[in-house]
């Protein structure tokens, strides 16, 4: 019996592989972005690691800012502590670090060097010892006078500038020009490049930019020959206890883990997509199997009247499906191995990543295999077991097609499982449940498989029909075959057309909650900004804004009535909800080894993000409704909010909150103000006097000004005027609110674009499920194509009918898409609003679904177009005389 | 009609046909260089042993198969000059088939079925001549049925009615009444000569029935893919007896 299952697979090769391909992607995606990951955390480590090669021991200070993202930004310490560490005996070498975010490389084409969205840019002070300086010198000197810079040498090569160039840097005070004298890199010999940007200046220059005289972000030191870094740690911090004082290696290790978290949050939400896929190869595995157990129901009568125990008959099934994981799971093993060392490829040119071989791990292997045959096997045994039901009689019946009705009770069946999905979803969204996001999650595959699998079987037949009357205008008979071909078998294609409607449901989903966003975006903006300019920041990097002396020039432009500054920075909330918070999220890090001295000092609670701005102007430019409490109130220690957070969090007018900033510590502030609507930017105002004295060096800067003109001033004059105060800062624009919408939302369309990029992926495997039926189909009518070529249909009306065919099943596929999609959106987008009343408006870009309907349908014609000229290719006369 | 095919004599012909399959020592000579005409307006029946090569015959006359070497025609269309497209269309528009069985596509109604080459070519069937050919295999009721609603008999009946639709130069039939029990069996016979005798259509039958042979107006027998005998105005008897003569 197994012999017989073993033999029958070999001689449909071309099946198996076909088969095996759609789970076999969705492996080799999972895989690949696990051998990404994993190659790219080791080159970091590697590369972290020979940074701080010669670093033994760091003292800083115990004051720590969360900044989100797992980013975290240290209170500078005193410049005077460094002369205190180079004292403490057995110190060898010692040095004051800057270390700020607070620049920007400007290329020479006037363009800022590097993606907002990509690694920092980094502002250091030049240190002689070669051992304590982050990088290695590997052409030039380093800089002599404070007219002079190091640049890394990729940053160099990006910008264009070359030894003796000059080269533009963006601070925050002022656009600065300095001489290049030194190119550096990473590694023993300076030959590899790191994600960082680094810019080194002198000291003076450095904290100048780095924006912070007089401190340094943390001291270095090396030990004396012979003294371990512990000890020397150990050594320090009984001098300096008061300071916080780690070891070289752990130092390293936290720079190592700062970063891995980043690519490990990014493998994450890559691989989701790689389930996605492998869900959507779920419904072509079990597509598959039913048309094969169909085809084969004369084939295992036989065998059952022959004598063969139904056990055995879904053994042979089961062994099938076995081997066909085990196949998917070596072609997703090889593929995604070349797919990892590809991709890693492609990152090289960003940073160094170390060749060789790929660090496939036995977790990996494990993940392919598991996924691999697991799945394979799951989507195999109902249909494997619906074969074992086939009567030994039924050998001596016509009929070798799957032609069971859909039935009543899949009405039935459908609707509750509707009913169901509601439900959950409903306990999801309203936050009532206890997991809202398993129930989301629970719901969306319910639905998706009631209307897909048990719901779709009843309307595919007449869907199909419909859908072909554009075909069949005119009375073409190819396109009236199409349709009665779609219509044949309602369930196969409507598991066919389900692997198509998951991929579609969730593009349609994105496009939708991205049309919503920008469209609130841009209303929130007409509503809210009275503004008639804004002068904002182009660049998403922290760190960068507009100079401060800009915003007094802007305020006394002629024609300029109001130039209100608004300011961005972290927070830390330390009254009770943010208590609570802390305690239902508890940070994962431990003191750990190689710490000594005094501990991270900041106390618990919910880290947030605050706006600093002028009240007095602020409150007039951007429109929160009503106000209770007045802006003018709104003195130093004071902070205004919104009803919406002030109702979750318990505020009321006058209660001193308590907040923690890493650079002053905790302190009470009061609540002046609680405006009406709330915008869902942050929801926290602080007055600048109080926010300058708060935030850590990098956050003090503007980040958008908002400009009102008088009202008789002609608006684009006073642009123009505007324009040319700016016009030296590549960074920032002069922009009208429109522009001001248009930037707010562009990187909502990068994110869009990166996520319709890897939903690509489910829908390429949806299009192999479709190629796969119907070359089965075809397969099963073999006779009947040949009757067709034997009277009269030419080769090109056939492959012309059966890519009808494919696109009737996409089109059914991408209808149901979505409409799921619409679906799922009006409940998405029913909660937001409950969320956020004052600004979400729920949008259906209509062109958009509109190519996404004619994609899908063309998808179709392109996954027929293999199987449509193999039909062709058929010989009419051997056609007819097969049996 | 056009005038050629007017002043052309036969409907379809074989000059020196010859049909080898394989090669060496597998090699077959399925036609061993038959020649023979088929009359325009007459029903002629094509029999012999099987494995006489009846089948490929008709498979070449049709165009479904090419010949080794020799020609065949059908009206004034010498058939080994056309290209596969050409073939196709000829099919289509000048030829009818009936085959032993599955001739029918299941998802098409009967009437759907009947008209499908004129579908295929785009043209709008002579609806007179179209009543005519249901009205005469008697298929008017069952005009929506689907394949699978109706008999064996039906279905060939409809399959008969296919072929003549598009009036074409010839109805080729491959033991079309093989699968059939014998009365309907007889009346499909008895619709095929009613087409040729009152519809004027010209029809060729493979069929190893003597009494299927005997609705012919002319037989010609096959042994070892030549021609080893014909006979006009057959009859069962007739027939049996020259089948036994060639059997010794
Ligand atoms: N495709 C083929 N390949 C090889 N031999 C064939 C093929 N078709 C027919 N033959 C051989 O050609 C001979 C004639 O076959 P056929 O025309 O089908 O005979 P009939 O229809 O009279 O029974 C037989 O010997 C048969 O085995
Ligand atoms: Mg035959």
């Amino acid at each position: 019996m197994l012999r017989i299952a073993l033999k029958d697979l070999l001689a449909r090769k071309r099946r198996l592989v076909t088969t095996s391909v759609a789970i076999a992607l969705g492996i080799a995606f999972l895989t690949g972005t696990q051998l990404l990951s994993g190659i790219l955390s080791d080159s970091i480590k590697s590369l972290v690691g020979d940074t701080y090669d010669g670093i033994d021991a760091v003292v800083r200070s115990s004051k720590v800012q969360e900044v989100g993202f797992g980013n975290e930004i240290r209170t500078p310490v005193p410049e005077g502590l460094a002369g205190q560490v180079a004292e403490v005996g057995g110190v060898r070498a010692s040095s004051g670090i800057v270390e700020t975010i607070t620049a920007q490389l400007v290329g020479k084409d006037g363009k800022i060097v590097g993606s907002s969205f990509g690694p920092p840019t980094i502002v250091y002070n030049w240190v002689e010892d070669p051992q304590l300086r982050f990088g290695t010198l590997r052409e030039g000197t380093g800089p002599k006078s404070d007219g002079e810079i190091v640049l890394d040498f990729g940053s160099a090569k990006d910008g264009g500038y070359k030894i003796g160039d000059t080269v533009t840097v963006a601070g925050q005070t002022q656009t600065e020009q300095f001489k290049l004298v030194g190119l550096t890199g990473l590694g023993k010999d300076g030959k590899d490049s790191g994600g960082a940007k680094s810019l080194q200046f002198t000291t003076p220059v450095a904290q100048r930019i780095g924006q912070i005289p007089g401190e340094f972000s943390y001291i270095v030191a090396a030990a004396d020959e012979g003294l371990s870094q512990d000890e020397l740690a150990k050594a320090i911090s009984a001098a300096l206890p008061g300071e916080q004082v780690v070891t070289g290696e752990r130092f390293s290790t936290e720079n190592q883990e700062s970063i891995s978290q980043f690519v490990d949050i990014l493998g994450t939400f890559v691989s989701v997509f790689g389930y996605i896929a492998i869900f959507v190869a779920c419904f072509i595995i079990y597509n598959t199997f039913s048309i094969i157990v169909a085809q084969r129901t004369r084939e295992t009568a036989l065998l059952r009247a022959v004598g063969a125990r139904r056990r055995q008959v879904l053994a042979a099934t089961m062994l099938e499906a076995v081997v066909i994981g085990l196949v998917s799971s070596v072609l997703g093993l090889i593929l995604g191995a070349f797919l990892g060392t590809g991709l890693a490829k492609a990152f090289s040119s960003s940073f160094s990543v170390k060749g060789g071989i790929p660090p496939i791990t036995a977790g990996t292997v494990i993940l392919a295999f598991v996924i691999g045959v697991g799945v394979t096997v799951l989507s195999a045994v109902f249909p494997a077991w619906r074969s074992t039901k086939v009567p030994p009689i039924a050998a001596l019946s016509e009929v070798s097609v799957d032609r069971s009705d859909v039935s009543r009770s899949r009405l039935v069946w459908g609707i509750v499982m509707l009913a169901l999905g509601g439900v959950l979803m409903a306990l999801g969204l309203t936050d009532t449940g206890p997991n809202p996001i398993g129930e989301v999650g629970a719901s969306a595959l319910l639905i998706l498989v009631a209307v897909a699998l048990v719901l779709g079987p009843l309307i595919a037949a007449p869907m199909s029909r419909v859908l072909a009357i554009p075909f069949a205008a005119g009375g073409r008979i190819t396109g009236r075959l199409a349709g009665e071909n779609a219509a044949r078998n309602p369930k196969r294609t409507a598991a066919t057309a389900a692997a198509l409607t998951i991929g579609v449901t969730l593009v349609t989903v994105i496009a939708i909650l991205a049309a919503s966003l920008k469209a609130s975006i841009d209303n929130t903006i007409t509503n809210s900004l009275k503004a008639d300019l804004v002068v904002n920041t182009t660049t998403f990097a922290i760190g960068t804004g507009i100079p401060a002396n800009i915003a007094d020039q802007v305020a006394t432009t002629p024609g300029v009535k109001i130039a209100s500054p608004v300011r961005f920075g972290p927070v830390r909330l330390t009254d009770a909800a943010g208590k609570k918070y802390a305690k239902d999220n508890p940070e994962k890090k431990g003191p750990g080894a190689g710490l000594s001295g005094t501990a991270d000092t900041a106390p618990s609670g919910e880290d947030s993000f605050m706006l600093g701005v002028d009240p007095a102007t602020f409150f007039e430019v951007l429109d929160l409704g009503t106000l209770d409490g007045s802006p003018k109130d709104m003195a130093a220690g004071t902070f205004a909010t919104t009803r919406k957070t002030a109702e979750e969090r318990g505020w009321k007018l006058g209660d001193k909150v308590p907040m923690f900033f890493a650079r002053s510590g905790e302190q009470e502030l009061e609540l002046k103000v609680i405006a009406q609507r709330d915008i869902g930017q942050s929801s926290l105002y602080l007055p600048l006097t109080t926010f300058e004295q708060v935030v850590p060096p990098g956050f003090n800067i503007d980040n958008a000004i908002y400009v009102v003109a008088d009202s008789q001033a002609d608006i684009p004059s006073v642009q123009k005027s505007l324009d040319a105060l700016v016009k030296d800062l590549p960074t920032i624009k002069v922009q009208d609110l429109q522009e001001y919408a248009q930037s707010q939302a562009g990187p909502l369309n990068t994110i869009v674009l990166v996520i319709y990029g890897l939903l690509a992926l489910a829908i390429i495997i949806a299009l192999v499920g479709i190629a796969n039926t119907l070359g089965l189909s075809i397969l099963e009518r073999t006779k009947e194509l040949g009757l067709l070529r034997a009277v009269g249909m030419t080769k090109k009306q056939l492959r012309r009918s059966i890519r009808q065919e494919a696109a009737i099943v996409a089109v059914f596929g991408t209808l149901l898409g979505l409409v799921i999609g619409i679906a799922f959106s009006v409940a998405l987008s029913i909660v937001i609003t409950a969320d956020n009343p004052d600004i979400f408006s729920y949008q259906l870009p209509i062109p958009t679904l509109v190519a996404i309907t004619v994609i899908g349908a063309l998808a179709g014609v392109l996954a027929a177009i293999l199987p449509a000229r193999r039909a062709a290719r058929l010989n009419p006369l051997t056609a007819i005389s097969s049996v | 009609m056009s005038t050629s095919e007017q002043t052309t004599f036969a409907a379809a012909g074989a000059v020196d046909a010859v049909k080898v399959y394989g090669e060496g020592d597998t090699e077959v000579r399925a036609l061993d260089g038959v020649t023979a005409t088929f009359e325009r307006g007459k029903f002629t029946a094509i029999m012999g042993p099987s494995g006489s090569g009846k089948s490929t015959l008709m498979h070449c006359l049709a165009g479904l198969d090419r010949l080794s070497t020799g020609r065949v025609f059908v009206g004034d269309t010498y058939l080994d000059d056309l290209s596969e497209a050409q073939l196709t269309e000829l099919r289509r528009d000048k030829i009818g088939f009936v085959f032993q069985a599955f001739n029918l596509i299941p998802t098409l109604s009967a009437l759907e079925n009947v008209t499908l080459p004129m579908d295929l070519a785009g043209r709008k069937p002579d609806q007179e001549w179209l009543d005519q050919v249901i009205d005469t295999v008697g298929l008017r009721p069952r005009l929506t049925h689907r394949p699978s609603e109706l008999s064996g008999g039906q279905q060939q009946r409809v399959a008969v009615a296919r072929a003549l639709a598009s009036q074409p130069e010839i109805v080729f039939a491959d033991e079309p009444t093989g699968n059939l029990d014998s009365r309907s069996g007889g009346e499909l016979l008895q619709f095929m000569r009613h087409a040729v005798s009152d519809l004027g259509q010209t029809i060729v039958m493979v069929t190893h029935d003597p009494t299927a042979a005997a609705y012919a107006d002319r037989v010609v027998f096959l042994a070892d893919g030549r021609i080893v005998s014909e006979m006009t105005e057959p009859t069962a008897a007739r027939v049996l007896d020259l089948m036994k003569q060639l059997g010794d």
